[in-house]
């Protein structure tokens, strides 16, 4: 790898690392408007749908939950585990499923409009 | 439902119990003995101990628990502890001759207003918070 190459992959990843912060509450609720899940499938679903770029800790997912729980965005109800004890399946609220609707529809839905879409895959 | 009262904040109650403890038998001990050199030592370790303990009880509370309240239940807590801790001391006579009931009374009345104050400012910070959380910790 060339000092250029190295260069341009410090400051992708610096990049990254700013753009990624914040993300983690999109990535869970697109996971869960599929379809209500517990903390390993939220953390595959996660780690799938985003090819591997975001990759959330089960603690820091357990966290968020709770939080966004606290604030009425997501509920849980209880079902069988593989193996184990009886598992919380998280699903989005009305008011989670609303939130999704406006952040998409005022900040993502945006790049697949013109001019923007046309720039993004020139 | 977030508690105000969690686990964190008990440990912290609790050692700081053990703290305060020590640290009147020790301060009227030596009080008693004029090793006045001593007495501030011991002061200095006794505040040292509950700076460090609060940092870390409280630094932890906020990764598990996310309530927002500026820091005003810990200083509520230390408030409540030092100042039973020093009355009890007090009623049940086991101060120095050097001690006076004013010298409990005096900070208390200091360290209420300073609560008044830190509460105001959690009153106010507290329309930065949705829930009962802070804006800027609900979406990570």
């Amino acid at each position: 790898m060339t000092t250029n190459d190295t260069f341009h992959e410090d400051l992708l990843g610096a990049w990254e690392e700013t753009y990624k912060k914040g993300q983690l509450t999109l990535w869970i609720f697109l996971s869960l408007k599929e379809g209500p899940k517990y903390v390993t499938q939220l953390q595959e679903s996660i780690a799938l749908f985003s090819k591997g770029t975001i990759r959330a800790e089960e603690q820091s997912l357990y966290r968020t939950l709770r939080k966004f729980y606290h604030l009425k965005m997501v509920d849980f109800s209880s079902g069988k585990g593989h193996k184990g004890p009886d598992r919380k399946y998280y699903h989005l609220t009305p008011l989670g499923q609303s939130l999704l609707q406006s952040f998409v529809e005022r900040n993502i839905l945006l790049f697949f409009e013109e001019p923007l879409k046309d720039l993004l895959l020139s | 439902m977030m508690k105000i009262v969690t686990r964190n904040l008990i440990t912290y109650a609790t050692l700081l119990l053990a703290y305060t403890l020590l640290f009147r038998f020790g301060l009227s001990s030596l009080l008693t003995a004029e090793k006045w050199i001593w007495v501030k030592v011991i002061a200095v370790i006794y505040g040292a101990m509950i700076f460090v303990t609060a940092w870390m009880t409280g630094r932890r509370d906020g990764k598990e628990n996310f309530l927002f309240d500026a820091g005003f239940r810990w200083n509520l807590t230390t408030g409540i502890v030092w100042g039973l801790v020093s009355e009890g001391w007090f009623l049940l006579g086991l101060h120095s001759n050097y001690e006076s009931i004013r010298m409990i009374h005096i900070p208390l009345l200091i360290w209420s207003g300073f609560l008044v104050l830190h509460f105001s400012l959690f009153l106010i910070l507290k329309r930065r918070t949705i829930g009962g959380v802070h804006k800027t910790d609900i979406f990570e």
